[in-house]
């Protein structure tokens, strides 16, 4: 598995860091958390009831499958739209 | 709560519905308001690139044009508020309450619009819950919003000709496709577009862009087979290949294109008239001619009132905003009949195609089989046999849902609401409505519901 | 015709439970519901096992709250009859009875929290009361605002969307007919039976038992019975699955809530929050359509929950919905045989999901000619009046 970024005729805004699990991820300003994480190669939004890993589908804010919690505020916020922010910590372990 | 905004008309949506209705209402003296949870207007069909971002030559397809030239003037207007990155949660009669980064806003306005679009239809399939297996839109608004291609073999498959362009579009931002499966033969695409001649012909433009991307795969030497149907994805942790009746495919991604429904909590929970959409299932808001619904001071337009695609979803959103007009008493209603008619004409063409585009894409015949231990509603993780068990001693939907937890969870029921139609109707009961829905149409956190401490 | 020795209209909890406890005891039962069983209030409710005093009968003055205090009686029967019903159904019900707390915040609530200890007391309920620190100790999740609280060891909370369905299920398993789907529209009484009809149903019975929840009053009417019996909407709300962190009945003696954890992790908070009833073009209300969430409830219920567990501020919620369930003119539930019209039994009105089932045992019992004198403070009887000139 590997998403990547299109580079080509893209600039993006300035590289930042957000923290996934603990684990530092670059990114860029503007990208949303997905699309950071999916660059990672981190697909896994959470853990279902079987234990199985689960990954987005809509990408559009509607199947709630990408909710991730917001360490500093304790928010679950879905990754889809919430735009990375420097420093952000993520968790997506409930 | 956060906050209140008071004003004239609160348009729940900013795609090509939502801009065309603020357009027609701009230049009034009114107060308006726009509401979409994405941060920048456009709507899925122009999923904008974050601002931070530069990128040169953004769908320069030409049949994204006239679409680039509404967002172009609606981003013009400085008589409207643009309420971004807030979702819509509750909606009554004078009264919307919006979710944003800080809080909850209610914003109460004299007329409310809702153009929220339409979404995915989820269609469940052994292993469909593997990372890497999306809804095709989602890859797609990944390419346009965030240049993000989530795969290096992409492996796109359904019954919707959106397919081929989104295929294209990977294709053109230097992806791969592993192939596009149509489950349906060619041949019944074929004969559909021959039922519909007339409203084929009008459409040109669009075949053309089908005509396309066709050629663009073919340059790329992307597979394109008709009549192949997905059985189940397989992975461990993600999607590794996919099991069709032509045999395995090898893909490290895949996107289900089997149509799309309309978004209709929010018109459900004003308790607006609905009727059947398309196909693809799901729930169309009822309106009048002037796209009016039955809920007085409630408007719908785009997709939200059945998928038509996106120059209908701009007409519509056209004769809304006249029709808010004339409600408002802005405008006559000879005048407002007057400007209704090219908005009218467009919308009925455009729908006519539609119908045609139903036709060829009808995935009713083709939907994959789940397994008994397939999952139906993602977010409670009720499997295909739990409901299966239900179905003959639940009449109901809720019953249904009461007695397994599909749908109890954090979407509401929008994935898996027409996935238990289905299953409804297949065993001898078809519903004449779904979930109740309720509030709030997106989870919102408790904190933001109250005043501060 | 059918025939049958009880109908039962309603398939509730009540009308399952009732249905099931009679046909064990050997009776022709068909039991009769509109939509689908646990469609109504049973399966909208809350699920609170509580058996302390209710907060709506403390802060009415002290007849009703002596009236209330009675109901004690009953609740001790409930408390046995939650405990020993996943034993006999022979299904997980998700029963969890760890206690519940009724907590004040200010020193007025301290004092009706005493007052109530001590009715509870002599009607033979033991709660035991804490001080803030205490009730901190025991319950970490409260807030620091908490300055008292009522603990009832027996108190909890059982999953609503499983106990109706599997009382359903065993009333069929004993010989029942459960007919769903069935809308009652006439009754009729033929012979000293009665004749009761509606979507291709005609059945005639000895007995029949109105267990409709708050249609009862309308139901009754189809038989020319007056029966005071109102519809209230209330609103319950749902939050996203947490770890488990409450495993109590939160309760308040002063404001309206009642707050757990499910078993699947949601927390539930209600606690008698209204909802605005939908109405009829002629002006009464129409049950059929869906009521309208107050937002003011819904703050003001969420307020309440944040002052007693601020941990929920951090969840989301993702449902909120209302249930109409049936209060009577005195707050105390209808059960028991009509004098007016022999045959015909009314149970309604109250807080059915505690008492449900024990309604049903005692009810089976004295429709099959025992003993049931603990039902006779909830009898019809007291509103006889109403039927002077009905029937
Ligand atoms: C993922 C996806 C990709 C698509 N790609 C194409 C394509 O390439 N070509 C094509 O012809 N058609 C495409 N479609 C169909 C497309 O949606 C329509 O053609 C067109 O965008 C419809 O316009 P609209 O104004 O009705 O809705 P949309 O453009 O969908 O606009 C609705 C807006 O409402 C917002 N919204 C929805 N619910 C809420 C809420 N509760 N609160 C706040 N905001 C809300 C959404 O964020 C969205 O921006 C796509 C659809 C989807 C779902
Ligand atoms: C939001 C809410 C929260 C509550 N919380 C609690 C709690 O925590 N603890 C507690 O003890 N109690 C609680 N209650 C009360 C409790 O739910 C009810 O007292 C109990 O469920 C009543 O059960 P029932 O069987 O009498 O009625 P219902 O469950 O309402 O069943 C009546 C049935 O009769 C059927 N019916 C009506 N008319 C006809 C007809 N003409 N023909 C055929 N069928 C008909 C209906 O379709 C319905 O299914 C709550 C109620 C609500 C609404
Ligand atoms: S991916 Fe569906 S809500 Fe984010």
């Amino acid at each position: 598995m590997s998403a990547d970024r299109i580079t080509q005729d893209v600039e993006r805004g300035e590289p930042i860091t957000i923290v996934i699990d603990g684990q530092q991820v670059a990114c860029f300003a503007g990208e949303t958390i997905a699309t950071a994480m999916l660059a990672a190669g981190l697909d896994a939004f959470r853990t279902d009831q079987r234990g199985k890993p689960r990954g987005l589908l809509c990408n559009m804010g509607s199947c709630y499958e990408c909710l991730v919690t917001d360490i500093a505020t304790g928010r679950r916020i879905r990754a889809c739209l919430a735009p990375a922010a420097d420093g952000m910590e993520v968790s997506t372990r409930g | 709560m956060a906050d209140r905004i008071e004003c004239d008309v609160a348009i729940i949506g900013g795609g090509p519905a939502g801009q065309a209705a603020a357009l027609a209402l701009s230049g009034h003296g009114l107060s308006i308001v726009v509401i979409d949870e994405q941060p920048r207007p456009g709507g899925q069909i122009l999923r904008q690139p974050p601002a931070r971002f530069a990128v040169r030559g953004w769908l320069e397809e030409r049949s994204y044009r006239p679409l680039k030239q509404l967002l172009g003037r609606f981003q013009a207007l400085d008589d409207i508020h643009w309420l971004g990155s807030h979702s819509v949660i509750g909606l009554q009669r004078g009264s919307v309450m919006a979710m944003g980064p800080e809080g909850v806003t209610t914003v109460t306005a004299r007329h409310i619009l809702i153009a929220a679009g339409c979404h995915d239809l989820a269609v469940p399939l052994p292993g469909w819950t593997l990372p890497g297996v999306y809804a095709a839109g989602g890859i797609q608004a990944f390419i346009k919003g965030q240049q993000l291609l989530v795969g290096n073999r992409i492996l796109v498959a359904g019954t919707h000709p959106l397919q081929l362009i989104i295929a294209a579009q990977i294709v053109a931002a230097g992806g791969s496709v592993a192939a596009v499966l149509f489950a349906q033969p060619r041949s019944a695409m074929v004969a559909a577009l021959a039922r519909h001649p007339l409203a084929a012909l009008r459409r040109v433009p669009d075949l053309l862009a089908t005509a396309a991307a066709l050629r663009a795969l073919a340059r790329a030497g992307t597979p394109i087979h008709f009549g192949t149907s997905l059985e189940a994805l397989i992975g461990t942790d993600r999607v590794s290949a996919a099991q069709t009746s032509a045999g395995t495919i090898n893909c490290d991604a895949v996107g289900l294109c089997y149509g799309f429904v309309p978004q209709s909590a929010l018109p459900r929970m004003a308790g607006a008239q609905m009727r059947p959409s398309g196909p693809a299932g799901g729930w169309a808001c009822g309106h009048d001619d002037f796209m009016r619904t039955s809920v007085p001071g409630v408007s719908a337009a785009g997709e939200t009132t059945g998928v038509a695609g996106a120059a209908a979803a701009a007409a519509g959103g056209a004769l809304a905003g006249i029709g808010i007009a004339l409600d408002l008493g802005l405008i006559s209603l000879e005048a407002a009949e007057h400007a209704a008619r090219t908005p009218r004409r467009d919308l009925a063409q455009h729908r006519a195609f539609a119908a045609l585009l139903d036709a060829v894409a009808d995935p009713r015949a083709y939907f994959p089989a789940p397994s008994a231990d397939t999952i139906i509603c993602r977010c409670e993780d009720v499997e295909q046999a739990t409901i299966a068990a239900e179905l003959p001693v639940c009449q109901s939907a809720n019953a249904v849902k009461l007695a397994t937890r599909c749908g109890m969870g954090a979407c509401q029921g929008r994935n898996c609401e027409p996935s238990l139609l289905r299953m409804m109707a297949k065993a001898g009961n078809v519903p004449e409505t779904g979930f109740t829905p309720r509030f709030p149409a997106r989870p919102v956190s408790i904190a933001d519901l109250l005043p501060p401490q | 015709m059918e025939r049958a020795d009880v109908a039962i209209i309603g398939g509730g909890l009540v009308g399952c439970a009732t249905a099931w406890r009679l046909a064990r005891k050997g009776a022709s039962v068909v039991l009769i519901e509109a939509g689908d069983i646990n469609a109504g209030a049973s399966g909208q409710n809350a699920g609170s096992l509580h058996f302390q005093i209710e907060r709506r009968f403390l802060e009415n003055g002290d007849a009703l709250a002596e009236q209330g205090a009675q109901i004690v009686a009953l609740s001790r029967h409930a408390v046995i009859d939650w405990r020993t019903i996943e034993r006999e159904l022979e299904t997980d019900l998700h029963v969890a009875m760890h206690g519940g707390l009724m907590v004040a915040e200010t020193a007025e609530q301290v004092a009706l929290l005493e007052a109530k200890a001590a009715r509870e007391s002599r009607e033979g309920l033991t709660v035991r009361t804490l001080d803030g620190d205490e009730a901190r100790a025991m319950a970490p999740y409260l807030s620091s605002g908490i300055l008292a609280a009522n603990f009832s060891a027996d108190e909890g909370h059982a999953d609503p969307r499983a106990i109706t369905p599997a009382l359903a299920e065993a009333a069929r398993g004993e010989g029942a007919q459960v007919r769903t789907g069935t809308h009652v529209r006439a009754i009729t009484r033929e012979n000293g039976r009665f004749v009761i009809r509606g979507n291709g149903l005609a059945l005639s019975a000895d007995q029949l038992l109105v267990a409709a929840g708050a249609w009862s009053a309308d139901v009754c009417a189809l038989i020319n019975i007056h029966m005071p019996i109102y519809p209230v909407a209330l609103l319950m709300n749902a939050t996203e699955r947490a770890p488990p962190i409450i495993p109590h009945l939160v309760q308040h003696v002063g404001r309206r809530l009642s707050l757990k954890q499910t078993h699947a992790g949601n927390l539930l908070i209600g606690g008698g929050w209204p909802s605005r009833l939908a109405q009829t073009l002629h002006g009464g209300f129409d049950l059929s359509a869906k009521a309208q969430m107050i937002p003011e409830s819904l703050t003001g219920n969420l307020l309440a929950a944040r002052d007693v567990v601020p941990g929920v501020t951090r969840l989301n919620l993702i449902r909120s919905w209302t249930g109409v369930t049936a209060i009577t003119s005195d707050q105390l539930p209808i059960v028991g045989p009509v004098p007016r019209m022999p045959g015909l039994w009314v149970a309604a009105g109250g807080s059915a999901f505690t008492l449900g089932l024990t309604f049903a045992r005692l009810m089976a019992d004295a429709m099959t000619g025992d003993e049931a004198d603990e039902l006779s403070l909830l009898s019809p009887a007291r509103f006889e009046h109403l039927n002077g000139f009905m029937g």
